[in-house]
């Protein structure tokens, strides 16, 4: 009996022990600037959104490699977690709170940009702006602030515009060589081609209003809001009301309301329907271009066959911006020194140059872009984004501004646009309310 | 939260040593020395399992229950304070003004009383069609049981495919040679739900076949020779035999297939996203806790879904206990 309670006791105190030795994690030398190695080496930790092996994320570890060569006689060395982010984005934001729960935040991670209000707000990002030289600061196309302070800088850019079948709008007697980035055509200019379009017999363009599951749909349509005059919150990001349901903005849906009504778009185009000569426009981001130089060559067998046009400017020009940053976190290594100086090389022309050649992207940093041909769809996208990228809302409550704006697109059809906002006011309101309430 | 859990872990981690020497200690009062092996040895191994299921799955819900009372907001896990009753009075006043819980509501009710008749149904159906010997039955079953295998993602990208709005669309491509008029399935608050039910039965039927086989195969073959030999008719046949027989797999099939439609959310989640029409009650949950991040609101929505679901399955198994 004796021997068997002896027993038992010294099986649950080693479980315990275990347990706890689980818990407690690897033993590793832990200083202010960051884990040190058994070779002196201050290691810092960088997470990305990207799977290791894809050309992304093959770009980011031969970068990070290059960093190591760099440093090593300064003694820092960049680790790189690769953590691909699943079911859009919240994949690897989950991981990202798992990780700031557990106090195992990496000291740069990389960010969705529309995040920036949420995650400053919330501690999980550094302040920076000390840290980057305003002659520095200058040579981005945008940075990632949040009430006037910097804490993040871009990865890389991204624009989007109209490409089009050149053939269908020879066909269709339609001229559009004059509009460009830096002479943009207007949104009446844009709904007469659409009308010709459809007189041709097309679909006149593909808005990608069926996209709103996601966040494709307010990235790609926010601008024909603000084009209108509109906006979705106040300048410190706190008020909804009297923005998002406001008179401009209400112009800028009900323009998109408009091409359904009149039949240019609908919600039931396929996605490949432009691809195969069906449709006449196609909005979308800078990703299609490999789309369109390499696949579907039966229907755009050259640039010759295809083009792109800018955002159509109303009172105001504005085009979709915004893509992943890299910041320093907030987490247990109070000296960002070494943090610091990963963050200056991983956003440094050379790597901005190395992973957008990588992704096809616009580079973020202006002495990293590439000398495009006027005309070409990637100088419009990069003079558009110069010239009128504007960026998404800035709010701690974004991701329920973009689950409302897809709820308006998707109920634009037989909605009424003035109900839809005021009902999304009240949801973004509330959102942002209960967010401020935490602190 | 690592502390609380290796606090909480530790504190189980005595109240089982508890068990076992109180165990020991009542066998040895009652001089059972030859059950003090054995409950050792029970206990040990039963250790694991026990440890494993309080990790994964009651400290979850034991968390869950303790944020259902607080404003934990994801991105500062270390500014949870506690708020007593006030997220159970959000979601009062959201049901009141027929806001996105309503509505979520509403759905999955929807959804449960058109999916679990509809399914069971089925799975009925296709059980006594399959049951009967030779090589076609044992075809059909692979058939009928091979969209359980398929993830609900790739099922509801098919059903996207089939229900695409537009002509191009494969149903509406059919419905086309009868003259019908192309229609967006997904986006009529009057279609969509039901196209989510009979997709969901159709991928889930399988399964629930399988476990009206196993039971039908329970059922001694006497049965139906003394019933024909009293004039019964295909009906009675089934109706006194073959449902009797099946009563208590009927019951097991039904609290589970109800509790399973209670949790819908992935179809809705990637065939039509966050929508008034289509939003079922865990999808709420899911996006309350991680898409804003109020996991204290989101787990107060969860408690109550499962005092819902927990009183619901014991009605459930009072009405057809066994008499």
């Amino acid at each position: 009996m004796k021997k068997a309670l002896i027993s038992i006791v010294s099986f649950l105190l080693m479980l315990t022990m275990l347990f706890g030795m689980i818990a407690c994690g690897p033993t590793e030398t832990e200083g202010e600037a960051g884990a040190t190695d058994t070779e002196g080496n201050i290691i810092v930790k960088i997470m990305f959104h990207v799977d290791k092996s894809s050309t992304e994320g093959q770009a980011y570890q031969k970068r990070v490699n290059a960093f190591n060569a760099a440093y090593k006689d300064q003694k820092i060395k960049a680790q790189a977690i690769f953590k691909a982010r699943s079911a859009g984005a919240s994949g690897y934001e989950t991981e990202l709170q798992n990780n700031q729960t557990e106090g195992t935040l990496a000291d740069i991670i990389t960010f969705d940009a529309p995040n920036t209000a949420a995650y400053a707000t919330s501690g999980l990002l550094y302040d920076i702006s000390s840290l980057i030289s305003a002659d520095e600061q200058s040579k981005f196309y945008s940075l990632n602030k949040y009430n006037g302070k910097l804490y993040g800088i871009p990865i890389q850019e991204s624009s989007a515009g109209f490409f089009y079948n050149k053939k269908i709008f020879r066909d269709a007697g339609i001229n559009v060589d004059g509009i460009t980035a830096e002479n943009p055509w207007t949104l009446e200019d844009f709904k007469d081609v659409c009308a010709k379009l459809k007189a041709h017999g097309v679909t006149a363009v593909d808005m990608r209003i069926d996209a709103t599951k996601d966040e494709t749909a307010p990235y790609l349509l926010y601008p024909f809001i603000y084009a209108n005059g509109g906006s979705f919150v106040s300048e410190d990001g706190y008020t909804a009301n009297g923005y998002y349901n406001s008179a401009n903005t209400a112009k800028g849906f009900q323009f998109i309301k408009d091409l359904i009504s009149a039949g240019y778009t609908s919600y039931a185009i396929g996605s490949t329907d432009f691809f195969t000569g069906k449709v006449g426009m196609y909005l979308s981001s800078g990703w299609t271009i490999p789309d369109l130089d390499n696949k579907y060559r039966e229907y755009f067998s050259s640039r010759d066959d295809w083009g792109l046009l800018p955002y159509p400017k109303g009172t105001e020009a504005a085009s979709a911006t915004g893509s992943w940053s890299y910041a320093i976190t907030n987490n247990h290594h109070t000296d960002k020194t070494a943090s610091l100086e990963l963050l200056k090389w991983m956003t440094s022309a050379e790597s901005s140059r190395a992973i957008t050649d990588a992704t096809g992207m616009i580079p973020a940093r202006k002495d990293a872009v590439k000398d495009y041909a006027p005309g070409s769809p990637e100088y419009t996208l990069m003079k558009q984004l110069e010239l009128s990228g504007t960026e998404r809302p800035v709010t701690v409550a974004y991701p329920t501004f973009s689950t409302t704006f897809n709820q308006i697109i998707f109920g634009l059809d037989n909605g009424n646009v003035t109900d839809l906002l005021n009902s999304a006011t009240k949801t973004l309101q509330d959102a942002i309310d209960k967010i401020k309430e935490r602190g | 939260m690592t502390v609380t859990s290796i606090v909480i872990f530790l504190l189980f981690l005595f109240a089982f040593g508890g068990f076992v020497i109180y165990d020991l200690l009542t066998a040895k009062r009652h001089k059972e020395v030859y059950r003090v092996k054995s409950t050792v040895t029970a206990y040990l191994m039963l250790l694991p399992s026990v440890a494993l299921a309080f990790l994964f799955i009651l400290l979850p819900i034991l968390y869950s229950l303790g944020y259902a009372f607080t404003d934990y907001y994801l991105l500062q896990p270390d500014k949870i304070g506690f708020v007593f009753l006030d997220n159970f009075a959000e979601i009062f006043e959201e049901i009141s003004t027929k806001g996105m819980l309503y509505n979520a509501i509403i759905n999955t009710l929807t959804f449960v009383v058109g999916v679990v008749p509809l399914q069971i149904g089925l799975a009925l159906l296709l059980a006594l069609f399959v049951n009967r010997p030779g090589i076609g039955s044992k075809i059909f079953k692979v058939c009928f049981f091979a969209p359980v295998v398929i993830s609900l993602s790739v099922t509801a990208f098919l059903w996207e495919q089939i229900l695409a709005p537009g002509p191009g669309g494969l149903l509406n491509s059919m419905l086309s040679v009868f003259g019908v008029a192309p229609h967006d399935w997904l986006r009529d608050p009057a279609t969509a739900m039901p196209c989510i039910i009979v997709l969901s039965a159709w991928q889930g039927c399988g399964y629930q076949m399988l476990i009206f086989l196993s039971g039908l195969s329970n059922i001694r073959k006497d049965l139906y020779e003394a019933a024909s030999l009293d004039g019964a008719n295909a009906w009675h046949k089934f109706w006194n035999v073959t449902w009797v027989g099946l009563r208590s797999t009927f019951v097991y099939i039904l609290i589970t297939v109800f509790i399973g439609a209670c949790r819908i959310m992935t179809q809705p989640m990637l065939m039509t996203g966050y929508m008034e029409h289509t939003v079922t009650l865990s999808y709420y949950m899911y996006n309350s806790g991680y898409t804003e991040r109020l996991v204290g609101e989101s787990s107060a929505v969860a408690l109550l879904m499962t005092i819902f679901i927990g009183g619901i399955t014991l009605m459930q198994r009072r009405l057809f206990r066994e008499k």
